[in-house]
């Protein structure tokens, strides 16, 4: 409710309009989804247009984390909000071998683009300001 | 500026023989006088309605009971610049509308200023001597402004005379009046700092109710600084808009084009923070502000700010504008974790001592 009406305020809209727009209304009169779901899902569009740099940011770091081709067995994640500028690392190797060959994939990963890409948008360091 | 006048002066039995009373009687004759045995009792507010906003209409005179002097809280986890603060006041006249006072003083509203002044000097006195091989960077404007009721109290005319003589402190007045009259022919011998709080004219037009506007700030500190007094600039909170790039360069441009930096002791910077508590409050008693718009976000100690890549790239703007204009001056952020710090200056402070120590004056 907060952020429909922080929406509200700062969009000089009403909350009817901004339930009645095309997105949201379509996912709530959506019958092939469950109470639960539909409610997941509206309540993700709102965060989306409450926070719109936010979720362009977070956006592009998960676009630069799926480019690294690390999932399923190391994971990579921020926290929300963005707020310490730090990307988890998680992984859990079964012997050393596999401690070693995940190490390396990692390594690899350093070397690309995309990581050092996530770390920019962290740090507020992008090309494309938060403006 | 808008003289603040209170509807009654309300005055605690005891308190008469103060300077501060006479000084109340003589600069306010028009306002009603009413002594009484307790203001703790007088100072009740219905609190359905705006209490906080009624608080402000009557003004307290009473001795102050507990200590003065004392370390500032402020935020868990964040680097502190190991400031201490004396409150010779509680609340303020003015209302800007994230004012964390509305939330920090809900309990305990009522507009006071202290009688017992001897028992400030002497409680900071009994400190400084005590730590005279330690420097003390201490704020008078920590739960109120320190100026906006100076021309009917004189308190900070009667402390300046005792500070300006201890080789170990900076004292900093913090304001957004321009009330500066009682300052100007006393002599601060370095060791007083006279600070702003800055925004551009359009956030102090819409969100610094009641205050000097922001023509009226830099005379002012113009005033102090060619009387001989240190100047201080606190960019906080620095507000997020559309185009806020476009009203906070050509402020900063315009400070510096007023006053001397070389004098200036030290800049703060900070976002625009707030509790969930001070959320609400703002909501209920400023419903159109369109502060609480922006992009924050729960941070560790608590409080909400702009997401962080948002707000370091803010704060490197602001830092950037500065250092064009004032290439030399002390830069500090406040309430901001090491991460922060080391995003927007390339270091953080190792400890608390460190910041205070970079913040004293170089004698």
């Amino acid at each position: 409710m907060d952020w429909l009406e922080e929406i509200s305020l700062r969009d000089d809209k009403s909350i009817q309009d901004i339930l009645a727009e095309k997105a949201i209304y379509d996912t709530s009169t959506n019958p092939r989804l469950g109470r639960a779901d539909r409610l997941k899902r509206i309540k993700e569009q709102l965060r989306r247009q409450r926070y719109p740099r936010l979720a362009q940011t977070e956006d592009q770091i998960r676009a630069h984390i799926n480019g690294l081709k690390l999932h399923p067995e190391i994971h990579l994640s921020v926290a929300p909000g963005l707020e310490g500028g730090r990307l988890r690392v998680e992984f859990q190797p079964g012997s050393t071998a596999e401690l070693r060959a995940l190490v390396a994939k990692l390594n690899d990963a350093t070397l690309l683009s995309s990581m050092g890409a996530i770390f920019e948008l962290l740090s507020g360091d992008s090309g494309k300001e938060q403006n | 500026m808008n003289c603040f006048v209170p509807d009654e002066l309300v005055v605690e039995r005891g308190s008469e023989s103060s300077s501060v009373f006479n000084n109340l009687c003589s600069t306010l004759p028009q306002v009603p006088v009413r002594i009484v045995d307790d203001v703790r009792v007088t100072a009740v507010y219905d609190r359905s309605v705006d209490h906080f906003g009624a608080a402000k209409k009557k003004l307290f005179l009473t001795r102050h009971r507990g200590e003065f002097f004392k370390k500032c809280p402020g935020s868990e986890g964040q680097v502190c610049c190991n400031y201490f603060v004396i409150n010779f006041a509680s609340n303020c006249p003015m209302d800007c509308s994230y004012c964390y006072l509305q939330d920090y003083l809900s309990d305990n509203a009522s507009l006071k200023v202290f009688s017992n002044i001897g028992d400030l000097i002497d409680e900071a006195d009994r400190t400084l001597h005590r730590h005279r091989g330690l420097f003390f960077r201490i704020g008078t404007g920590e739960i109120t402004d320190s100026l906006a009721l100076e021309p009917y109290t004189g308190i900070v005319r009667e402390i300046i005379p005792y500070f300006a003589e201890q080789s170990n402190v900076l004292l900093e007045l913090k304001t957004k009046s321009d009330c500066v009259d009682n300052l100007l022919d006393l002599d601060p011998k370095g060791r007083i700092v006279v600070a702003w709080s800055m925004n551009p004219r359009p956030v102090i037009e819409r969100d610094e109710h009641g205050t000097a506007s922001f023509a009226e700030r830099l005379a002012a500190a113009r005033r102090c600084q060619e009387a001989g007094y240190r100047l201080g600039f606190h960019f906080d909170p620095i507000i997020e808009y559309p185009d806020w790039e476009n009203d906070y360069q050509p402020m900063v441009e315009e400070i510096f084009a007023t006053v001397d930096w070389r004098r200036v002791s030290w800049l703060s910077l900070g976002v625009l923070r707030e509790t969930p508590g001070l959320k609400r409050v703002m909501r209920q008693r400023f419903p159109q502000t369109r502060l609480l718009a922006g992009e924050q976000v729960p941070c560790p100690d608590g409080k909400l700010r702009y997401f962080q890549p948002q707000r370091i790239q803010m704060y490197r703007k602001m830092v950037q504008w500065i250092r064009r204009f004032a290439p030399m001056v002390q830069i500090y952020l406040c309430m901001e974790s090491k991460e922060i710090w080391q995003q927007v200056f390339g270091f953080f402070p190792a400890c608390e001592k460190e910041l205070g120590n970079q913040l004293a004056p170089l004698d």
